[in-house]
Formats: structure tokens, C-alpha cells, sequence
């Protein structure tokens, strides 16, 4: 048995390589991408690192199609940098912070606090290239914002740990930034008012969470977008219904931080679909093996 | 297949199998026109029990079979050549609806605009709105992944349902979800997403015995307008300027020239400008507060790229005669000649403009008439020709011509369908949009669901891209 | 009737293919489609019963084949598809075309052609309608009903359904508006009419058409007779005999043209629909065409007529009680004449009424002329869902313009032992002109 090795590829085509040597050698990978996510509650047994790291950048960035194509090492720090001053942004804002990389998101499907309007990771990749465990480059769905052509290996390998295969680039859907974005914290006398729409967020504050953001008496802390005309409304009717104060932007991503939750002990479903999808692609089981509490 | 038709009759009555060729003649198309071919039989369930039944006996059989809703499918995905149609309209209970958790259980077989019409008291409704809705089955929706002109603001199909029961093509009955983790105190379960590679998955990964929606609540208010250009290119470049401007229209859709004639000469006649070279149909909803600007927001995009004029609907019966005319054009170009292809291709939605006049020179090129009516939102292309598909020449004109338009639109960044399914209608084109290994891997994933490849057999991926499938002997057919 | 095989090629099915070819098989048409929804088989639903023409056409299938041939039996010829057609197949047309082309291969039912041979006559049709009239006075009707089962107590039901108490007899000039401006206008003339008064509704419906007469009388409209006018050949034509139909047909526009009326009122939806395409059954007649073009162009259901006057509202009558009245649509009206609004605003006329929604009033019945009488099974289950719609809706009158869906949905209601009772519209305003004028 060689000495684990950590490989960090600069091209999707060397991770194609690194995989089937280690599929032709039996040596099992531990995928990383920034390193924050250690596993998920259990051990990954691996022989070598397959590291993301390095194959980091933005490959095209086509503001007015609302999209954006990434390598999966980019940060999310990254893309709203490349973003920001078109007054789009992407809006896989997981829990955690902004150096955490585009991969590392989708793989794990992490959400965030505003999954609910903007949507989740499983549904924002339009389309990705992921290397699977018999080292088959795949390049799923595309950069078009609807697309059925052919199965959807996108929803199969994103939020699988890495599991059937690594992700090496996505296509994601951006949006514009709202025209007025407002992030108010809200202590409502009663329960939280019922809004025409939703907001982009509404996240109930923990005392603790309250004191962390500077607004110790507020129960929710709520960010409102759209039109100047929509978002007097929203805020005239949370207004009348208690105490409101306005906050910087920048609090949702204290809140992101704190909040961002440890790797939990994830319980894992693995009926016989699931069992049967990791071996046609990962049939020697190579990827992150042990993560997700299979039995070998 | 004698035996068989006496096995499945025990268990759905002699009256819900069809064998004789005679009585299976009405069961050789769906609504992909110029496509018929002869099932070898016809199997109607009308209960869960008897569904799952007869997908148990097919499998202890070993016979392929295709599921069929309402036959409204545009890619050919319900045709089933010498295998069993198993037809699933007759399974239409809605279940369970729950107007607090906003979300409903229904069987395949219910019409998906029976079940907006079921919650509507509720101020509810299921928002995917394919052009066929009065028709078209929830089941059917799920095989394809169905869109809709509200898709734009709404998400497809997916992005709408929960969970689904669903009977494997083994006979083995399976829950599926998207695998989202669903914390608890202690830990928090997940998994993959086996809903989000089933739908969409055209009838090739086994059959729903059931299915779970979401229920969006009414918007309190909507508001429909319908610009009118004296250019399709001013038409598609108002429409990246509305979403660019950061607007989410509920829905934008552009119809040419030739599109809004037949519109017009059908009895959905809707008042579009006979005399224009495209009109937009833009709707705007949500809460009341704040809706006007973004109608006066768009109306002075519309303008500035061009428009004539805008219209904007005054009340509930003028908006419907607006989407009418709108949902109903691919049925009114059947006025037109005697036959329609229906396209389905998607292009990055800064390309339309340009590929729309690819289009019509393509057209002009084979001297055929091109109607354009389409989800401009989404560039969502329906480039659709009516012809005469006695006529052989211009029949190979039109498969010329589609070809031509199918390759520009991959060329341009695009896709073959964004809604209607590959089918078999879309079959040609994979290799050109998929590499080998892709191809390869979807069949792996089909592996998953449908081991032996009885269900919907011959559809989606190329025979020849499976490479697995080469290694093993193919199933009975 | 049962004529000569004629060759595919030569059939009226053939001269119809070019409104074949306009179906693009979309399936809108499916949820239309009573039969479909009823029986759950392709076969019996509009897509599946053009891909059957298409099929004699192309010979897949013989003329002769019995299963075929009940597909197109079964069609009830309610003429929903056409509605909800985006293409403009005119359905209607090809499947009178299709029964013509298969009556030459296969003779009709029994029933059916029993029934179609007593319309064509008046010397028999009269007094079998008015034996019908006998039992239904001695009560034998509403017991023998109660009696039998269901299916074989069907059309007796439908003739106990019929049976009114007592007609209201007034004098147009008497009845008090609501309005004193519509008062005013009393003496506004309409022009002329006359009435097609047609065999099932002179002799079951005979206080309908009196209803009708003095209805319009009340609204400005001058009656005339057509003294020598015959059935409609309605029942003919969609059975597929359009020869008698057509013999029917020149009788009528003969009798109508000397009665010298401006227009030519219908109250029966189904006499409507078949009066108004007489241009097109004859128009291979070089004789007839042009009149029969003009006498189509000169039919006016009774509600259009009423609704165009306003109609005239009657005062109400204090202290009377609010009756709750819903509306089902003929589909000869709604789907082969596209008239919705008018028998609504007859409705709303009504003083104390409460109109409320029926759902799924646009779905047939399961009458559709003497379907119900042929094929009574399939007529049965199109009918049940109609009854629980009506059950819902809470009304205690149902009210519709077509005497066929009168029986139907009124003996069914009789099966059922419910209170509901079906009307025609003009009978409803009739009554509450009839309550005005007496409390004066």
C-alpha cells in the first residue's frame, strides 16, 4: 500500500485521471473542496485527498442570460465579488460563511436561510460536471434555465456527498439583486403578520442570536425585496403590527455564521434504490467512502 | 400475449383490457402528430391494488409496456410499438387535500386542471400550467417534467412535488422524496435525490402510484398586458430587458406573425393584432402593493424596445380570452394544414433574437411556413411547422428544416427540449448534445429504477449509448 | 334507410375528410367528452372516434365491424368537443357523416329506427305521443316508474317528468313590470315570429310552447303560425339518415316561408342546432340551397329573442317566497348554437329567485335525442354525475332549454325520488308574469 497522497487537479480532465488511477488501483478518495466539511457524522475511510481547491475560478459569466458557469472550487465570496456590481447574486447563500466553494455546496446540498424564495441547491445547478467513481466524465443538464433532455443525473449526484461522483463545475442560475432590499428586525406584538407575499427571508431569533446581531429585544429578523412601492407595504404592515428596526444587510451573514450548523450525525436512507444508484457509480465504493454510514 | 391478456383481465375485468387490433386503433398516437404505431394491447386500471397488480404481472411476464395518461404528450413518450399500453387515466381519486400545509395527494390519472379546480375554494391552485391542462394528467406531468408559461416565476414541474409513491417496473412499490434533510433533535436523515432523477424520467423509471404536491396560494392580484411589435427581434430584446431590469414576470411569452393569424382564425380568437410581427404577453402578479410598477416598469420597456402599442387586459374575461388564444395556438395551427411539428428547444435567453431570424431563414430556406409561439421568459423556443405530411417532399423538407434548427439551437448554448421530453421524437439529437460517457451514465441511472428496461423501452437515450446494455441480452420485446 | 354498401371512397365520410384532417390529436377534446369521462376508453371519446374515421378511410377497419360501429352509437352528438376544439373539427358533422356511411353497411338498432320511422310520420307520431299523454295523465306513468327497474323505468319516468299542473292562463297586456319605463314600452313591436313547435314539445311540452308564445307576446314579439310544418329530422340526421332529414327539412322551410315571420323561434335547443344548419344538409340540392341558407339564417332560439328585449321584468309578488333555481346547458345550445348568456338573463329576470351555479353544467346530460332511449346503459351513467351536481347546488328547480335533457335530467330526478324539479326557462318567466298579472 503507497502513502496517501492529496492531489489538488487545476482541470476537470486530471481529476478524470486521478480517478481512474485510483479505481484501477482500488484507492479510495476523501473529496474536499475548502476543507469545512470534515463528514458527516461519521469517518471517511480513504487512501488518498482528492482536493478542490485549486480548480477555482469563473469560467463564464453571462449577466444578461442570468447565468453563471463556475469551476467547483470557486468560493461563494467568489461569485458574489463577479456579481455584485451587475446588482445580481447567486442565491446559494448556505449556512456558513462566503469561503465556502461552490462544490463543497452543491455536493451537500446545503441550504440557507432564504432556500424558501430563492430556492435550493438541488433545484439552482441548471447543470454540472462531476467525475464519477468509474471515472466517466459527466456533463449533465446545461446552462439553459429549463432543460428535460435527457435523465437528470444533475438531481441524482448534487447533494450526494460526493458519493457518485465529483463535482468539477456547475452552471447556476443567478438573479437580479431586488430593486429595494431592506433587512428589518421585527418584535411584533402578537404572532408574525401574515404578508401578501413571503419576504425573502424571515428567520425566528433566538434571545441569544438577537443579543449576537444587536437588537436584543427582536423576535424575527426579516429581509424584504422588490419594488420601492411593494416594500413600503410589506414594511407599513409589519409596522403596525409592533416594533421594527432596520438593519444592515451584513447581519444575514453574521447570522449565516453563527448559525451554520456542525457537521450533525447525518442518518443516512439506504433502501435498495439508493444502494443500487452508489454502485453504478461507484461501484468500488472509491468516493468518500464511510461518509454516509454505509455498510461496505 | 393470450395468456397475459387473461391474467390482466382477471385482475382489471374484461372490459378495461383491449387485445383486438380494431379496438387499439385509437390507442396508436399520442399528440405528437405524424407518429402511429400499434400497441399489442391496452391495460386500464382503475385502482391502486389493480395497478400495482398489473405492474406485478407484467414483470413475473417480462413484458415491456409504456404508461400512457391522457396522450398529450408532444414527443411520442406515450407511444407503445407492439408492447402493453397501460393506461393510467382511470386512476383520478384525489386523495387528500390539505389547504393548510398547502399541498395534495392524487392519484396519476387526475387532470391537472381538475385539481386546481378542486383546491380553487381554498384560494389555492396547482401552479405548472402546461398549455394542455385541461387534458393533460398529473402523471403525465411528472413523466415529463412539465412546464408551462407560468414556470418563469413559479418553477416546473419538480419544483413541485413532494413525494410520490411509485410502483418500480419489478412490481416492488418504493416512497420517493427529494432526500432534503429533515432535522430532528438528535441528527437529521437525508438522502439522494431519487424524486428529482424520477420525474422528468418519461415513463422509463416505473410508474406513480401516487403523488404529493405543493399548492401555491392565489396571488392577490394579477395583471396581464400584450405588447405588440412590428419585429420579432424587438419583441425578444423587450423580453431580456424586462427580466434584466430585475422584474419576475409570472409569465412572458412571444407569438409571430403566422402564429397570432391562426390564433386568430380559430374560435380562441383572442384580439391580437392581426397586422403585427409579434406580440408579448406578459402577466405580473403577487401582492397588490407595488404591482402597478411593475406593469408601468414593463410597459415602458416594451416601448422602449419598440412596441407599438400595449394593452393591458381591464378584467378577469379579457385576461382569459389573452391566455386562450395563447394555450390553444398549437391546436389552432391544425387550421393551417393538415399536419404540425411541435418543436421544443431552449437557447440562453440572449440568443433569441438572433435565432429567431436563424429560424425564419431556415424556414424561408425550405420554403415552409415557421410559427413561433413560445416561453420567451425562459427562451423556451416552440418553433412549430404546419405541412402536409402526404406530401412527400415537403415532408423531407420539414425534417430538414428541423434538424437545421435543432443543430443551431445546441450550437447557440441550448437544448432539445425544455419541456415536452425526448421521447422518440428527440431521440436523433442526444449524441449531439450529450458526450458517450454522459449518455452512458444516464443509462446507469435508468439501471437503478428499471434493471431489465421493460418500462417505456426504446425511448430517452439512444439503445446504442448504454454500454452496459451491449454486455447483456437485450429484453424480450 | 339500410341502402346499397356504397363503396369507402364514395361515402359522405369521404366527402367530409378535409374537416377530419384539421384534428391535430391535442386531447383538449377529452375532458369534453361525456362519454369518455363515462366509460374511460379512447374508443368512445372524440380523438379516438376520428382516429376510427380516419381508419374506415383508410380500410384498417371494416364498415361492418359491430364493436366499431357501437363507438359511434355510443357518441351522444352533445357536440362538447367542438367547444373545446382548438382546430375547428367539425365534429358534429363527421360523425352524422360517418352514421350515414355505416347505415348503408348495417341497419340501425331496432329501437332507433322504431323511434326515427314514428317521427318521420305524423299520422303515426300523433297518436303515439298522445297515447304517451294518456298514460301520463291517468298517473300510470310516475307508478309504473316507482315500479320497474331502473333502466326499464326510465322512459316513464321521463314522461311523468313532463306532466304540469295547472298552466298559468293571462293576459300579456296585464302583467305588471317591475319597472315603470319597461311599462312604458309595452307597445314596442319586435317584429314576427313563429314558433317551431316541434313533435315531443307540442305534445309533452304543450304548456312550454304556450309559455313561449305568451312570453314573447309580453315582449314585444307578434306570433304567426306555420301551419304545415313537420318534425325538425334532427333525430334523423344524427342517427344517420339525412335523406329523410333532408325530406323533413324542405317541408319545414316551405311552411315557414309562407307563415311570412321575420324570424323563426326555437325552443327546443335541438330543433335549434338542426334548423340552423338546414343550409348545410341541403346543400347539394341546387333547388333548395339558397332557401334553405335563408330560412337557417332566420332562427332564433327563444331565449336570444327574450334576452333581447331585456327581458321585460315582471313585478314581484310580496311576501312570496325565494325559490332557488339553477341552470344546465343544453349542448345543443351551448356547444352547436354557442348561445351561454341569453338563458341566464331570462333567469335573472326572475322576481324572488336566488340563481345559483351548477358545476359542470356545461357536461351533457346523456340525453342527446333518443340516445337515452337506444343505448339507455351509457345514457345511465352519464346522467349520475349530472344528478349529484344538481343534488349539490342546493336548487329546487333545474332549469334547461331542450326537451330531451327536460326528460332526462327531470325523470331521472323522478327515479330518484328527489323533489327537484326540471323546467324550461321560458316557463319559469312565464309563471312570473302570470303571478303579476293576477295580482293585479
Amino acid at each position: 500500500m503507497s502513502t496517501p497522497t492529496v492531489f489538488a487537479p487545476t482541470t476537470g480532465a486530471e481529476v478524470v485521471d486521478f480517478v481512474r488511477e485510483a479505481h484501477d488501483a482500488t484507492r479510495s478518495l476523501r473529496i474536499v473542496g475548502a476543507g469545512r466539511w470534515s463528514d458527516a457524522g461519521h469517518a471517511v475511510r480513504a487512501s488518498d485527498t482528492l482536493s478542490l481547491a485549486r480548480l477555482r475560478g469563473i469560467v463564464a459569466y453571462r449577466p444578461d442570460d442570468l447565468t453563471i458557469t463556475v469551476e467547483a472550487g470557486t468560493t461563494l465570496a467568489d461569485i458574489d465579488a463577479a456579481t455584485r456590481e451587475r446588482r445580481q447574486w447567486c442565491p446559494l447563500l448556505a449556512w456558513g460563511d462566503d469561503e465556502g466553494t461552490v462544490g463543497a455546496t452543491l455536493a451537500t446540498a446545503t441550504t440557507g436561510p432564504f432556500a424558501e424564495t430563492l430556492g435550493r441547491p438541488r433545484d439552482l445547478a441548471l447543470g454540472i460536471e462531476a467525475v464519477d467513481g468509474t471515472a466517466r466524465m459527466i456533463v449533465a443538464g446545461g446552462r439553459v434555465v429549463k432543460n428535460v433532455a435527457g435523465f437528470d443525473l444533475t438531481r441524482a449526484i448534487v447533494g450526494a456527498w460526493g458519493t457518485l461522483a465529483v463535482i468539477t463545475r456547475a452552471h447556476l442560475r443567478l438573479r437580479p439583486r431586488p430593486q429595494v432590499d431592506e433587512t428589518l428586525a421585527v418584535t411584533p406584538r402578537e404572532g408574525f403578520p401574515t404578508l401578501p407575499v413571503a419576504p425573502l427571508a424571515s428567520f425566528a431569533l433566538t434571545p441569544d442570536l438577537a443579543a449576537r446581531l444587536g437588537v436584543a429585544d427582536a423576535r424575527w429578523l426579516v429581509r424584504l425585496g422588490g419594488n420601492a412601492t411593494a416594500v413600503a407595504a410589506m414594511r407599513a404592515t409589519l409596522a403596525s403590527s409592533g416594533h421594527v428596526h432596520a438593519l444592515d444587510p451584513d447581519a444575514w451573514s453574521v447570522l449565516r455564521r453563527v448559525c451554520a450548523p456542525p457537521s450533525p450525525a447525518m442518518h443516512w436512507r439506504w433502501d435498495t434504490l439508493s444502494r443500487q444508484l452508489r454502485d453504478r457509480f461507484d461501484p468500488l465504493h472509491i468516493l468518500n467512502p464511510g461518509l454516509l454510514g454505509e455498510a461496505r | 400475449m393470450t395468456a397475459l391478456a387473461t391474467t390482466l383481465e382477471r385482475i382489471v375485468g374484461p372490459t378495461h383490457v383491449l387485445a383486438r387490433p380494431a379496438s387499439l386503433l385509437a390507442y396508436r398516437s399520442d399528440a405528437l402528430p405524424g407518429h402511429r404505431v400499434m400497441p399489442a394491447l391496452a391495460v386500464m386500471p382503475g385502482t391502486r391494488e389493480e395497478l400495482i397488480a398489473v405492474m406485478r404481472a407484467l414483470a413475473e411476464d417480462g413484458t415491456p409496456y409504456v404508461a400512457r395518461g391522457a396522450g398529450t404528450g408532444l414527443s411520442g413518450g406515450a407511444l407503445a410499438d407492439g408492447v402493453v399500453l397501460l393506461a393510467l387515466h382511470r386512476l383520478r381519486r384525489i386523495i387528500q387535500i390539505d389547504p393548510v400545509a398547502r399541498t395534495a395527494t392524487v392519484e396519476p390519472g387526475v387532470v391537472n386542471a381538475t385539481l386546481t379546480r378542486a383546491v380553487a375554494a381554498h384560494r389555492l391552485h396547482y401552479a405548472p400550467d402546461p398549455s394542455s391542462q385541461t387534458a393533460c394528467t398529473i402523471g403525465g406531468n411528472i413523466a415529463e417534467n412539465a412546464g408551462g408559461p407560468h414556470c418563469l416565476k413559479y418553477g416546473v414541474t419538480l419544483n413541485h412535488v413532494i413525494r410520490a409513491t411509485v410502483v418500480l417496473p419489478s412490481g416492488e412499490v418504493v416512497q420517493l422524496d427529494r432526500g432534503d434533510a429533515s432535522a430532528s433533535a438528535s441528527a437529521s436523515s437525508a438522502g439522494y435525490d431519487l424524486l428529482g432523477a424520477f420525474v422528468g424520467s418519461e415513463g422509463c423509471f416505473g410508474v406513480v402510484a401516487d403523488v404529493t404536491v405543493r399548492l401555491t396560494p392565489d396571488p392577490e392580484r394579477v395583471i396581464t398586458l400584450l405588447a405588440d411589435f412590428m419585429s420579432v427581434r424587438s419583441a425578444a430584446n423587450a423580453t431580456s430587458r424586462i427580466i434584466a431590469a430585475g422584474i419576475v414576470p409570472a409569465a412572458l411569452e412571444l407569438m409571430d406573425q403566422a402564429t397570432i393569424e391562426a390564433v386568430e382564425s380559430s374560435v380562441y380568437a383572442a384580439g391580437y393584432p392581426r397586422d403585427a410581427a409579434a406580440v408579448l404577453l406578459a402577466e405580473v402578479d403577487g401582492a397588490a402593493a407595488g404591482l402597478d410598477d411593475d406593469v408601468r416598469a414593463i410597459e415602458a420597456l416594451c416601448l422602449e424596445s419598440g412596441a407599438r402599442s400595449v394593452r393591458i387586459a381591464h378584467d378577469p374575461a379579457e385576461r382569459t380570452r389573452l391566455w386562450l388564444g395563447r394555450k390553444k395556438a398549437f391546436g389552432a395551427m391544425g387550421r393551417v394544414a393538415p399536419h404540425l411539428v411541435v418543436q421544443d428547444a431552449v437557447v440562453p435567453r440572449t440568443a433569441l433574437a438572433d435565432l429567431l431570424e436563424d429560424i425564419q431563414a431556415i424556414g424561408v430556406k425550405h420554403r415552409l411556413r415557421v410559427c413561433n409561439v413560445f416561453h420567451a421568459g425562459d427562451g423556451n423556443l416552440h418553433p412549430n411547422i404546419p405541412y402536409d405530411a402526404d406530401d412527400a417532399d415537403e415532408s423531407a423538407r420539414v425534417h430538414k428544416a428541423m434538424k437545421e434548427i435543432m443543430t443551431r439551437c445546441i450550437d447557440a448554448g441550448g437544448t432539445i427540449t425544455g419541456e415536452h421530453g425526448v421521447g422518440l421524437d428527440k431521440l436523433p439529437y442526444m449524441e449531439a448534445l450529450f458526450t458517450p460517457d454522459t449518455l452512458d451514465a444516464m443509462c446507469s441511472l435508468r439501471s437503478v429504477f428499471d434493471p431489465t428496461r421493460r418500462s417505456n423501452p426504446g425511448k430517452v437515450v439512444p439503445v446504442r449509448s448504454c454500454r452496459e446494455w451491449h454486455a447483456t441480452p437485450a429484453a424480450r420485446v | 334507410m339500410t341502402g346499397t354498401a356504397l363503396p369507402i371512397a364514395q361515402s359522405p365520410l369521404a366527402e367530409a375528410r378535409a374537416g377530419l384532417d384539421r384534428c391535430v390529436h391535442c386531447g383538449f377534446c377529452l375532458p369534453a367528452c361525456p362519454t369518455y369521462l363515462a366509460l374511460d376508453d379512447e374508443n368512445d371519446s372524440p380523438r379516438g372516434r376520428l382516429l376510427l374515421m380516419g381508419a374506415l378511410l383508410e380500410g384498417s377497419i371494416s364498415p361492418d365491424d359491430a364493436t366499431i360501429g357501437r363507438h359511434f352509437d355510443q357518441c351522444l352528438g352533445c357536440r362538447g368537443c367542438e367547444s373545446a376544439c382548438p382546430s375547428g373539427v367539425p365534429y358534429g358533422e363527421l360523425i352524422e357523416a360517418t352514421r350515414a356511411t355505416l347505415a348503408t353497411h348495417r341497419p340501425l338498432p331496432f329501437v332507433a329506427r322504431f323511434i326515427l320511422s314514428v317521427f318521420a310520420e305524423l299520422w303515426l307520431l300523433r297518436p303515439v305521443l298522445a297515447a304517451a299523454r294518456v298514460v301520463r295523465a291517468s298517473g300510470l306513468a310516475r307508478l309504473v316508474a316507482r315500479v320497474l327497474p331502473a333502466r326499464m323505468g326510465m322512459p316513464f319516468a321521463m314522461l311523468a317528468s313532463t306532466a304540469r299542473r295547472v298552466a298559468p292562463g293571462y293576459d300579456p297586456a296585464t302583467v305588471r313590470l317591475a319597472s315603470t319605463d319597461d311599462t312604458h314600452h309595452m307597445d314596442v313591436h319586435r317584429g314576427r315570429a313563429a314558433l317551431l313547435t316541434g313533435c315531443v314539445m307540442e305534445s309533452l311540452f304543450t304548456d312550454v310552447n304556450r309559455a313561449t308564445e305568451r312570453t314573447l307576446a309580453v315582449n314585444g314579439w307578434q306570433l304567426c303560425e306555420a301551419g304545415d310544418q313537420v318534425c325538425c329530422g334532427a333525430l334523423h340526421a344524427h342517427a344517420g339518415d339525412p335523406e329523410t332529414a333532408r325530406t323533413l327539412a324542405r317541408t319545414n322551410i316551405a311552411a315557414f316561408e309562407q307563415s311570412g315571420a321575420d324570424v323563426i323561434v326555437m325552443n327546443s335547443a335541438g330543433c335549434g342546432a338542426m334548423c340552423r344548419e338546414y343550409g348545410h344538409l341541403l346543400a347539394d340540392d341546387p333547388a333548395w340551397a339558397a332557401r334553405a341558407n335563408r330560412f337557417g339564417a332566420k332562427v332564433r332560439d327563444v331565449s336570444e329573442l327574450l334576452a333581447e328585449a331585456g327581458p321585460r321584468q315582471p313585478a314581484s309578488v310580496p311576501g312570496r317566497a325565494t325559490t332557488t333555481v339553477t341552470y344546465d346547458a343544453p349542448c345543443h345550445l351551448q356547444h352547436a348554437q354557442r348561445i351561454t348568456a341569453p338563458p341566464l338573463r331570462v333567469l335573472a329576470a326572475l322576481p324572488s329567485t336566488t340563481l345559483v351555479p351548477l358545476t359542470d353544467s356545461d357536461q351533457c346530460c346523456g340525453s342527446a335525442g333518443i340516445f337515452n332511449l337506444v343505448r339507455p346503459e351509457v345514457a345511465e351513467r352519464v346522467l349520475d354525475p349530472k344528478l349529484a351536481r344538481i343534488a349539490e347546488s342546493g336548487a329546487t328547480v333545474v332549469a334547461t332549454g331542450n326537451p330531451g335533457c327536460l326528460m332526462q335530467i327531470g325523470g331521472g330526478l323522478v327515479l330518484a325520488g328527489s323533489s327537484v324539479v326540471a323546467r324550461h326557462p321560458v316557463e319559469l318567466l312565464d309563471m312570473a308574469y302570470a303571478r303579476a298579472a293576477r295580482a293585479d
